[in-house]
C-alpha cells in the first residue's frame, strides 16, 4: 500500500548489484504467469457463478495456494534485487563503507531467516507425507501444496546468498 | 524478559536496515526458541505453520487483485483524462489547478489502493501542467504528496484490507464503507489551504490565460475511468461481488479501457504490468506472512496482556491513551510504511481499543488516517518523496507548504475523533 513502485524501482535498479548468474527472468516470468492465472481463475469464478448459479468454490483452495506461491516466487526476485521494504533513513546517514557492511550483514540475516524456514517447513512436509494428510477442499495429498514452501524458500535463501556474494566481490 | 528480547532485536534489526519482514521473523524465531528451550524443536514448528496460515486466507486475495487494478489504471492514461474533465468543470483561474490535482487524486483513490502509485500517476500529469501555469514546483509536490495520501482512506484501499484481515469483525466491505466519508472530508480539507495559499502568494497567475478543454468531449473520454469506482463500489454494494471479485472485474474492465478504448496499453506491456504488480504484492505478502509469525510469538509468550494492562493502567484516561497512540503512530508513520505499521501495532492496540469499547471500524479508520498523515510528513514521507522526485525538488523545500496540508489533515482527524459517526454511519446504513 505504501511503496512507490514504478518510480522507486527505477532508482533502486541503479544501486542494485550486478546481474545475477541465474537469470531473474525465471522469477519474472513465473510471477507474471501466476498473477495472470490468479486473475483468470477468479474471473472465471465470477462468470460461472453469475451465469450458472453453480458454485465454483473449490477453486478457492487453488487460488489461495497460487497466492502463496506468488508471494514466494515474486518475493524471491525482489530479494535478489534488494527491493523489500526496509528503513533506509539511518542507513543513508552512514559512511559508504559502513553502508556496505550493514547491507551485507542484513543480507546474511535474510539468509539465516529463510534457511531456518527451509528446515522447519521441510519437517512439516515430512509430517504431511507420513500421516497422509489430505487438503480440506479438494482432498488431494496436502504435501502437493506444502512442499513448495521449503522448495521456494531454498530459492530465496540462495538468491540472498548470491546477493551477499556479489556485494563481497564489489570493491 | 523475553518480551524485551523480542522487541529489542526487532527494533535493532529494523534500524540497521534489515527488510521489515526478516526483522519480524528473526525476532520471533529467537524469542519462541528462548521460551521453549526444553520442547522438541524449541517449539519452532509453529514458524512455518504461521507463515503459511497468515497467507492462506481467501479474503487476502483481494490484495494482489487490487494492486493489479491499480497498476493497470496507472498506465492506462486515465489520470490525464480526469484532469481534463476537472478543468473543464471548474474552469481556469489562480488556485484551480491544485484543487483539480486533489480531485483527481481522490477519483484515482477510488480505483487504486496505493498512495505512492497515485502520487506517481497524478504527479506525472499535474506537475508539468502546474509549473506551466506558474505554480512553484515545491508547492505542486506538496499538494500532490498530500492528496495522494487520501488514497488509502478512499476504497479500495490496501491498508483497509490488511486491517480487516487482522481484525475479525471489521469486514472488508465495512472498512471500505467506513473510509469513504473521511476520505472525502480529507480531500475537501486539503483544498482549503491549496486554494488560499495559491491566492495569497499569487501563484498560478498564468492559469487564467490557458485554454479550457471542451466539456462534453472531456466527459466522454473520462467517463471510462469514472465508471471504474462505480463498478467496484457499486458491485460490492449491490452484493454482486465480493471485494476480490470486484477487483478482478475491475482488472478486466481496466484492460478493456486501456487496450481497446484509450489504446495506451499494448500486448507487450501486459508482461511488465503483471510482473510489477506481482512484485509489489509479494513485497506486501512476505511481510504479512512473517508478521504472522511475529504476532504468534506475541500471543503465545503472553505479551499482549501485560502491555494492554500497562497502557490501560497508566492513569492517562481514555482520551489520554488515544492521544498517546496518535502521537506514537505519527512518529512511526514517518519511518515505516502503512502495511508494516498495521501488522506490528494492530495486534497490540486492538485489546486496548476493546477495553475502552471503541468501535473497531472507527478505530481502523483513525489508524489509517494516521498512516495517511505519516505518508506526507517530512523528513520521511513516501508519497511526498515520489512527488518530489517527479518535480525534481528536495523534500526540505516543501516544508513551508506541506505544514498547512498537515494542519488541515490534523483538523480532519480531530473531527473524526469527536464525531465517530462520520466513519461508522455509512457502514451501518449499508448494513455491514
Amino acid at each position: 500500500m505504501s511503496k512507490p513502485h514504478s518510480p522507486d524501482s527505477e532508482i533502486k535498479t541503479e544501486s542494485a548489484p550486478d546481474a545475477t548468474r541465474v537469470p531473474l527472468a525465471i522469477e519474472d516470468y513465473l510471477s507474471a504467469g501466476i498473477m495472470a492465472l490468479l486473475a483468470l481463475i477468479t474471473f472465471a469464478n465470477v462468470l460461472v457463478r453469475y451465469f450458472s448459479n453453480q458454485s465454483f468454490a473449490w477453486t478457492e483452495e487453488i487460488s489461495v495456494f497460487l497466492m502463496i506461491v506468488l508471494a514466494l516466487v515474486a518475493g524471491s526476485g525482489a530479494f535478489a534485487r534488494a527491493r523489500h521494504i526496509r528503513i533506509e533513513y539511518f542507513l543513508q546517514r552512514c559512511t559508504i563503507s559502513k553502508q556496505k557492511q550493514l547491507n551485507e550483514l542484513t543480507t546474511l540475516l535474510g539468509v539465516l531467516m529463510f534457511a531456518i524456514l527451509v528446515v522447519l517447513s521441510a519437517r512439516l512436509v515430512w509430517d504431511d507425507i507420513q500421516f497422509q494428510e489430505t487438503s480440506p477442499g479438494i482432498g488431494v495429498p496436502q504435501w502437493w501444496y506444502s512442499i513448495w514452501l521449503p522448495a521456494i524458500a531454498t530459492a530465496i535463501t540462495l538468491r540472498l546468498f548470491g546477493l551477499w556474494l556479489r556485494s563481497r566481490r564489489q570493491k | 524478559m523475553i518480551g524485551f528480547v523480542l522487541f529489542g532485536i526487532f527494533v535493532i534489526l529494523m534500524l540497521i536496515g534489515t527488510p521489515i519482514g526478516v526483522a519480524m521473523g528473526l525476532a520471533a524465531v529467537i524469542s519462541i526458541a528462548l521460551a521453549n528451550l526444553d520442547t522438541m524443536w524449541f517449539g519452532l514448528l509453529a514458524v512455518p505453520q504461521n507463515f503459511y496460515a497468515s497467507l492462506g486466507k481467501y479474503p487476502l486475495l483481494a490484495l494482489p487483485m487490487f494492486i493489479l487494478v491499480g497498476t493497470i489504471f496507472d498506465r492506462s492514461g486515465v489520470a490525464s483524462r480526469l484532469v481534463n474533465l476537472a478543468i473543464a468543470v471548474l474552469g481556469r483561474g489562480p488556485g484551480v489547478l491544485p484543487v483539480v490535482a486533489i480531485i483527481v487524486a481522490m477519483l484515482l483513490g477510488g480505483i487504486s489502493g496505493s498512495g505512492p502509485a497515485t502520487a506517481a500517476a497524478v504527479g506525472g500529469v499535474m506537475i508539468v501542467a502546474m509549473s506551466r501555469a506558474g505554480y512553484p514546483k515545491p508547492f505542486s509536490a506538496s499538494v500532490i504528496g498530500a492528496s495522494a495520501a487520501i488514497d488509502i482512506l478512499i476504497p479500495p484501499s490496501i491498508a483497509l484490507i490488511i486491517y480487516s484481515i487482522l481484525v475479525p469483525g471489521a469486514s472488508v466491505p465495512a472498512m471500505f464503507a467506513a473510509g469513504m466519508l473521511p476520505g472525502i472530508l480529507f480531500g475537501l480539507a486539503l483544498m482549503v489551504p491549496a486554494f488560499f495559499l495559491s491566492r495569497r502568494h499569487g501563484m498560478g497567475e498564468a492559469e487564467a490565460h490557458l485554454s479550457k478543454p471542451p466539456f462534453w468531449a472531456s466527459l466522454r473520454e473520462a467517463s471510462w475511468g469514472l465508471t471504474a469506482p462505480v463498478l467496484i463500489l457499486g458491485g460490492m454494494r449491490a452484493g454482486l461481488f465480493t471485494p476480490t471479485e470486484a477487483a478482478v472485474v475491475a482488472v478486466f474492465y481496466g484492460l478493456f479501457v486501456g487496450m481497446v478504448i484509450y489504446r495506451t496499453i499494448r500486448i507487450k506491456d501486459l508482461f511488465s504490468i503483471l510482473r510489477d504488480s506481482a512484485e509489489l504484492s509479494a513485497i506486501v505478502l512476505i511481510i504479512v506472512a512473517l508478521a504472522g509469525v511475529f504476532a504468534y510469538s506475541l500471543s503465545t509468550l503472553s505479551l499482549i496482556d501485560p502491555i494492554t494492562k500497562a497502557i490501560v493502567g497508566s492513569g492517562l484516561g481514555e482520551y489520554g491513551v488515544l492521544v498517546l497512540i496518535l502521537i506514537l503512530l505519527v512518529g512511526v508513520g514517518m519511518v515505516l510504511d502503512g502495511v508494516s505499521i498495521f501488522l506490528i501495532f494492530v495486534p497490540l492496540l486492538i485489546p486496548v481499543a476493546m477495553f475502552y469499547e471503541w468501535d473497531l471500524v472507527w478505530f481502523g479508520v483513525i489508524l489509517t488516517m494516521m498512516v495517511a498523515i505519516g505518508q506526507f510528513t517530512p523528513p520521511i514521507a513516501v508519497n511526498l518523496m515520489v512527488a518530489c522526485r517527479i518535480a525534481n525538488v528536495r523534500i526540505e523545500d516543501t516544508t513551508r507548504w506541506v505544514l498547512w496540508m498537515l494542519l488541515a489533515a490534523c483538523f480532519v482527524l480531530l473531527i473524526l475523533v469527536v464525531f465517530p459517526e462520520i466513519a461508522t454511519w455509512l457502514p451501518s446504513v449499508l448494513g455491514y
